[in-house]
């Protein structure tokens, strides 16, 4: 109980000196009043001085900046010098923050030009990489180009051999292949035996150029009648047709006709202008893709 | 007698010297110079400014600044020196104010530019490797 009581008087006793100390403190810090504006002017020097970017940079704008502050906030009981301190202090500081700002915006230049130097060579390293590989792709192209003459040249070269072989021969209408009269029995249609090893040519031909689309017509010599030739011509022309079609060519390519006595090729006069007359023509079409 | 009054004159005399240096000096007192150094300062930083083109980066503060050095003539024609000398402190301030906020405008301007012709190189750039990836 009375220790309480003594701790009770103690607690007391604390509180009256902090209340007093409180207040003596409270009466000399109310001494000097700082002028009007000078707080704010302090504040945003601080709020500068605390940024990372700006705080130090501009350090002589800084050190103006923080003394004008300084004399501004010194206790004036003329208003009008206090209010002209405080002006010149919040402008030094505004003058500094710009200072800070374009000190820093001139660092981030520097970047900034490194960057565009950057960019710049790799768009220039990028073109150039794209410009290799145009060149290389144009290579190929000229190189599949020069393949593909070549092959054609070989394709050209190769006709002309089957050409050869077929003892054809070109005409505005085709390649014309005539076929003597040995493939016949005189006044009989069907092929002699063992006398195809032309047509079978021709068959190896068409074979080889499955565009190209063949026309037969049969001829004869003047003996014997008009009609009897016309009808021996088309059974002629119609027996190679089915020979074709037998060792396998398409007959949508194939079509026959008969010219009977027409357009001889010699006179009928002799025994030989007769032989020459009697033939069949194997005209081939000459597609421009398949020369091509 | 004539001598003592001799002396007499002479000590008004002095006095009177005395009397019309102490008045002078008090017109001199009373009429103080114009705070010429303050005032060219202040044309001097708001000539600085203008040449920087602070009219079109910071005319509210170069305004600002004629304003203020229109002032200190003013109390220079009214007599009001030490006026006229804080309105000159003034306006220098705020033309330096002014030139300084024209070359920061000024730099991030230029910044700026460069950051959109870097955007654009790297724009263009990707999109021709899209094209030809």
């Amino acid at each position: 109980m009375t220790r309480i009581n003594h701790k009770d008087v103690m607690l007391r006793g604390t509180l009256i000196a902090t209340t007093v100390a409180s207040v003596l403190l409270a009466a000399c810090a109310a001494a000097p009043v700082k002028p009007d504006g000078a707080a704010e002017a302090r504040n945003k020097l601080t709020q500068l001085q605390a940024d990372p970017n700006l705080g130090s940079r501009a350090p002589l704008a800084m050190k103006e900046a923080d003394s004008a502050v300084r004399v501004a906030e010194q206790p004036q009981d003329d208003k009008e010098l206090a209010a002209y301190r405080v002006y010149l202090a919040d402008r030094k500081v505004d003058i500094a923050r710009a200072q800070a700002e374009t000190s820093l915006a001139e660092d981030q230049r520097a970047a900034l030009s490194a960057q565009r130097e950057r960019e710049r060579l790799n768009a220039r390293t990028r073109e150039a990489d794209a410009a290799h590989l145009a060149a290389a792709s144009s290579e190929r192209q000229a190189d599949a180009a020069n393949l593909a003459a070549a092959s054609s040249e070989q394709q050209a070269t190769e006709l002309q051999r089957q050409i050869d072989v077929l003892q054809a021969r070109p005409t505005d209408r085709g390649l014309v292949l005539t076929l003597g009269d040995v493939l016949f029995e005189t006044g009989r249609s069907g092929l002699k035996m063992g006398a195809t090893g032309n047509l079978n040519k021709l068959v190896a031909f068409l074979n080889r150029y499955p565009d190209r689309t063949a026309l037969i017509e049969g001829y004869t010599d003047s003996v014997g009648s008009e009609d009897y030739n016309q009808g021996l011509s088309e059974r002629r022309a119609d027996s190679v047709k089915s020979y074709l079609v037998g060792e396998g060519i398409g007959a949508t390519r194939l079509s026959a006709t008969g010219k009977g006595e027409r357009d001889p090729v010699a006179s009928n006069d002799s025994a030989g202008g007769r032989q020459q007359n009697r033939r069949v023509e194997v005209i081939i079409s000459n597609p421009a893709a398949a020369l091509r | 007698m004539n001598a003592t009054s001799q002396a007499h004159c002479g000590s008004r005399l002095r006095m009177a010297v005395g009397l019309t240096g102490v008045l002078m000096l008090a017109a001199c007192a009373s009429m103080p110079p114009a705070p010429t150094a303050s005032l060219q300062a202040a044309q001097r930083a708001i000539s600085t400014a203008e040449r920087a083109e602070a009219g079109r980066y910071a005319p509210e503060e170069l305004s600002e600044a004629r304003t203020r050095l229109a002032s200190a003539d003013t109390a220079v024609s009214e007599q009001r020196m030490i006026m006229a000398e804080r309105f000159a402190d003034e306006s220098r301030v705020e033309a330096e104010l002014a030139s300084a906020k024209t070359a920061n405008v000024k730099a991030k301007a230029v910044n700026d530019e460069m950051t959109r012709s870097n955007d654009t190189l790297i724009d263009e750039m990707q999109r021709s490797s899209g094209d030809k990836p």
